[in-house]
């Protein structure tokens, strides 16, 4: 029995130890934990119908033709209702759709859509679109899908956007350690800033 | 990874001295074409406090009231000093006051730098004096380190307890610079807000900063024009052109004007003695009164 007793506590001692020394290694960036919360928005607003690829049944608009001032400003916006009205009152087949009706609702009503943010920073970072945009998608050429991906995720292929990234400091830094080429065709690279008064403000 | 890149890069800028052990200027350690510094003409200042109204304004700071302020607990950025002349009967009132504005002078060797247990303060690659909120544990070490006395300490929670912004006045903050909470130590940063849009705007349009980029709120303010500020390592810079016709160097611990006598110089830096290497050069009064 005490040889049992013995043995017993040995095998849990290792388990233990087994178990503990696991949780050393180094954890991975982005678990599924990282996966945001499922964001109720006002209209349930389909990113895969207008982003997504052709093949899925996507129109493949640009990311940036509706979250404009993600090229020139720090801030990527959320459209104006004119800006859905705008194709939408051309487009009859999908009229009379209730997602669609929702939004003619708003637009009659001359009041915003009350869109709630997915991707809260909060207030002591300093995050600037532009310069990533600048960056990656005018100088590296990279297909924009793939650029904006890197933060928000496959976004085309969600209906409500919801939070894939962890978007945490030991995130950001991650990236802005590693060596990017600064164009297209150079070999040169160089890694984001690494300063602290950056991004902090 | 992040702690070791950290620390890495922190001894990197808490390294940055402008004069090695020999004396000689070790630009090799500047990374950056940018180097933020300022000059202040006292003849022009006329102590109106517009800059530091202007500073109260853009960078969030709470207005203590009377009880605070007198336990040395004001909170201004930017604060007017003011000296009177003494003569035989004591203080000459009827000549009025000298005034000296008075705030962190972003310097080269910043006494704060070294002495910031965590690491909160320090030097950027453009030549400012950094304080990172999130990092300050309020040991207001750097405080009793710098000659200036031009960091504050949030004592109290102002947002919320103290009440410093009551409704609607919180919707004329910032959006760029957060509102500080209590047990954080804070201090001028040349407006980094601003600084940083310069710079990004001139990066997307592929062209250095140029003066017309960037003011600071106190030098936007200042209505007799006494405060310049700009990229000293750019010579079209009015505010290098100042430093150069001063023959003030960010290096050098004692100016032309105090080396040679009887030139006209004007231009000097506060307590270069002390070898901070700051980057703010005064011009020295010559009127003799302000009224």
């Amino acid at each position: 029995m005490k040889c049992f007793l013995r043995s017993l506590t040995l095998l849990v001692g290792l388990f233990f130890y087994a178990s503990s020394h696991a949780t050393d290694a180094l954890p991975t960036l982005t678990t599924p934990d990282d996966v945001g919360p499922v964001v109720e928005q006002p209209i349930e607003f389909p990113h895969f119908r207008h982003a997504g690829d052709a093949k899925d049944g996507g129109m493949q608009i640009n990311c940036m033709y509706c979250h404009t001032y993600a090229r020139r400003s720090m801030v990527a916006g959320i459209p104006p209702i004119q800006k859905c009205i705008g194709c939408h009152q051309s487009i009859e087949s999908v009229r009379d759709k209730p997602r669609i009706q929702k939004l003619f609702e708003y637009w009659d009503a001359k009041k915003p859509i009350p869109w709630k943010k997915v991707h809260d920073l909060p207030d002591f970072v300093r995050f600037n679109h532009e310069r990533h945009i600048q960056r990656f998608y005018f100088q590296q050429d990279r297909p924009y899908q793939e650029v904006c991906g890197y933060c928000h995720g496959n976004v085309k292929a969600m209906t409500v956007a919801q939070r894939q990234k962890p978007i945490t400091m030991g995130w950001c830094a991650s990236c802005h350690q590693k060596d990017h080429p600064v164009s297209a065709n150079s070999s040169e690279t160089g890694h984001g800033p690494n300063d602290c008064f950056t991004c902090h403000k | 990874m992040s702690v070791s890149n950290l620390l890495e890069n922190w001894s990197k800028f808490r390294h940055t001295h402008p004069v090695d052990d020999k004396g000689i200027p070790d630009w090799e350690a500047y990374p950056s074409d940018i180097k933020w510094a300022m000059s202040i003409d006292l003849d022009a200042c006329t102590g109106c406090n517009a800059c530091s109204v202007a500073c109260y304004a853009e960078n969030n700071l709470p207005v203590v009231g009377k009880d605070k302020y007198s336990h040395g607990q004001a909170m201004h950025w930017m604060r007017v000093e003011r000296y009177w002349d003494e003569g035989d009967n004591g203080f000459q009132a009827e000549q009025g006051a000298r005034f000296l504005p008075m705030m962190c002078q972003q310097c080269e060797a910043a006494p704060c730098e070294t002495v910031c247990p965590v690491g909160a303060t320090n030097h950027t690659e453009d030549g400012l004096n950094s304080q990172i909120y999130n990092r300050c544990i309020g040991s207001r070490y750097c405080s009793a380190n710098c000659p200036y006395k031009v960091r504050y300490f949030n004592w109290y929670n102002y947002p919320e307890q103290e009440n410093a912004w009551p409704a609607p006045l919180n919707q004329q903050l910032n959006p760029d610079l957060t509102v500080r909470t209590k047990g954080v130590m804070e201090k001028c940063t040349f407006c980094k807000q601003r600084t940083y849009t310069a710079r990004n705007n001139a990066k997307t349009e592929g062209r250095p900063v140029q003066d017309s980029d960037v003011q600071t709120a106190c030098q936007e303010a200042c209505p007799a024009g006494a405060i310049t500020f700009g990229n000293l390592h750019n010579p079209e810079s009015q505010v290098a052109k100042q430093w150069q016709s001063q023959q003030v160097d960010l290096i050098k611990d004692i100016q032309e004007k105090d080396e040679k006598e009887g030139n006209r110089l004007r231009g000097y830096r506060v307590l270069e003695e002390l070898r901070p290497y700051p980057s703010v050069m005064y011009l020295e009064r010559v009127r003799e009164s302000a009224v």
